[in-house]
């Protein structure tokens, strides 16, 4: 039932190849390495999701659908593409993006507004000292980046509206939100490209 | 939308990264970046650099015992894959054998002399030997009577077991049919099917027990917990539990002399039914109770609220 309290300061050494391995035994229906993974990388998809969502009932409703999905689909992740963290988080992104979707759709909820990177290192995700070293790296590029890029570019993040909508609300010129946005995603891909996970 | 020129794919790059584009804007630009040997690294760059963006976000704890909750039903629904997967044909429990198997009472694989209750069966048991035949035949006729009433009287115990063994079945499936609880977001009915039936597999098996839950003021049962002792299997199954209080849940404790175990917190629907599954591996002897107690939603290593439910092991 509940495993014993773990120490979220992620402390432990840990690696992105552990992660893999866990993956390699889930494609192989070991459902031990489903609850590893969970225990792994749960605090950081509900992390994830919860800053897209804003509701902790919805938030772990994703996370479990997204660990589901890993359940079924581990064969489909591709280790040339990121870390295993990094494919978690991109599918509870798009589940929780597909949320606010459907909640515009039928309610025209209002956005999740003003959610925002975390400009100070969190020890979260840190297992693997590479992957940690990387993320911040990215974490300084953010930081870097004017203020009128990084809006835009969070509103895309956490909201998940299109460029159309962002020049709508915000009353830019359309192709100056996509040069902004486009500006900003240059600055961080510049940490990334001289290092691959 | 038809297909795309390079510069109107390039300038939707970003949109299609961020997971925010159209859905045939995305699909044609991902069709144009599968060809094309500029804007295909360009969008996995883009990608890889989005997906980055997820481990920087403020961290929020998940609730210990929802999070508990959560990774029970993932690994009791991964099992109840894995186990249909591997089986022979894919199907719903067969209640029958489970019945059986809880009564005592054979079903169709059953040896025909182990269903024998009757001097009259057994005359055409093909298990029996002459010898054993033979011996028969020199009991006295009244004793023989007497072993006759007795069976019947067996056999009609039996037969009132398995009514309520029966009932009780169709109440929990009664339940599992009308509680919405199990059910957060399923990516299948199949899946939501097969983790209901990963619940009625684990409360079918020969070492079940079951403890009413109830309080000091309810007039009747408020539930009550099957403990499948053999698989440690836990099915809760609540009714009329009134609604937490705001920001607080129900958290579930197996009570031993030494300690309370935590094992697992929900929240009934608004009829005030939940049904809850988890696995924890106890000591049969161990267990004294069960109780819930109403907690803070972020949960506790130890009970501290009022105690709403519990039973005696």
């Amino acid at each position: 039932m509940i495993p014993p309290d773990r120490d979220l300061s992620y402390s432990e050494a840990r690696s992105n190849a552990d992660d893999v391995e866990l993956l390699r035994r889930i494609g192989d229906a070991d459902e031990a390495a489903l609850g590893a993974l969970y225990d792994q990388w749960s605090h950081a998809l509900y992390s994830l999701v919860l800053n897209l969502v804003r509701d902790p009932d919805e938030a772990e409703d994703i996370v479990e659908e997204t660990f589901w999905q890993a359940w079924r689909h581990a064969g489909s992740y591709e280790p040339s593409r990121g870390a295993v963290s990094t494919w978690l988080l991109t599918i509870g992104r798009r589940n929780a993006l597909d949320r606010l979707r459907a909640r515009k759709r039928h309610r025209d909820h209002p956005r999740s507004r003003g959610t925002t990177f975390v400009d100070t290192p969190s020890a979260a995700n840190a297992h693997d000292t590479d992957l940690a070293e990387r993320y911040e790296r990215v974490r300084s590029s953010l930081r870097g980046l004017p203020a009128e890029q990084r809006d835009l570019l969070e509103m895309g993040y956490f909201d998940g509206i299109g460029q159309a909508e962002i020049a709508e609300v915000t009353g830019l010129p359309m192709e100056t939100v996509r040069t902004r946005v486009r500006l900003a995603m240059q600055k961080l891909r510049e940490p990334l490209s001289t290092q691959r996970p | 939308m038809s297909r795309l020129g390079h510069d109107e794919a390039s300038a939707e790059l970003e949109a299609v990264a961020l997971d925010s584009a159209a859905p045939d804007v995305r699909d044609a630009v991902r069709a144009h970046a599968s060809a094309c040997p500029e804007c295909g690294p360009e969008l996995a760059a883009m990608e890889e650099t989005v997906a980055t963006l997820g481990h920087l976000v403020e961290i929020s704890r998940l609730n210990r015992g929802r999070s508990a909750g959560i990774r029970s039903r993932l690994v009791m629904r991964a099992r109840a894959e894995r186990e249909t997967r591997s089986a022979p044909g894919i199907g719903r429990p067969d209640l029958t054998r489970g019945v059986a198997s809880l009564t005592g009472l054979g079903h169709k694989a059953t040896p025909s002399a182990q269903r024998a209750v009757t001097g009259e069966v057994k005359r055409f048991t093909p298990a029996h030997t002459a010898d054993a035949v033979a011996a028969q035949t020199n009991v006295p006729s009244k004793a023989l009577n007497w072993y006759a009433i007795a069976a019947t009287v067996a056999l009609i115990a039996t037969a009132v077991q398995l009514v309520r063994v029966s009932a009780d079945k169709r109440e929990v499936a009664g339940w599992l049919a009308a509680t919405d609880t199990l059910a957060p977001v399923a990516d299948s009915l199949e899946a939501t099917l097969r983790r209901k039936e990963a619940i009625v597999a684990a409360i079918s098996g020969p070492d079940v027990v079951v403890l009413p839950l109830t309080n000091r003021t309810a007039q009747r049962p408020l539930g009550r917990v099957m403990w499948n002792r053999s698989s440690n299997d836990w099915v809760m199954l609540t009714y009329g539990l009134r609604q937490p209080g705001e920001g607080m849940m129900y958290q579930v404790w197996l009570v031993t002399d030494n300690t309370h175990i935590p094992a697992g917190s929900f929240r009934p629907d608004t009829n005030g039914n939940a049904v809850m599954h988890v696995k924890h591996d106890l000591q049969r002897a161990v267990l004294r109770a069960i109780t819930v107690t109403e907690e803070p939603e972020r949960g506790v290593t130890s009970p501290t609220g009022p105690v709403v439910a519990g039973g005696a092991a």
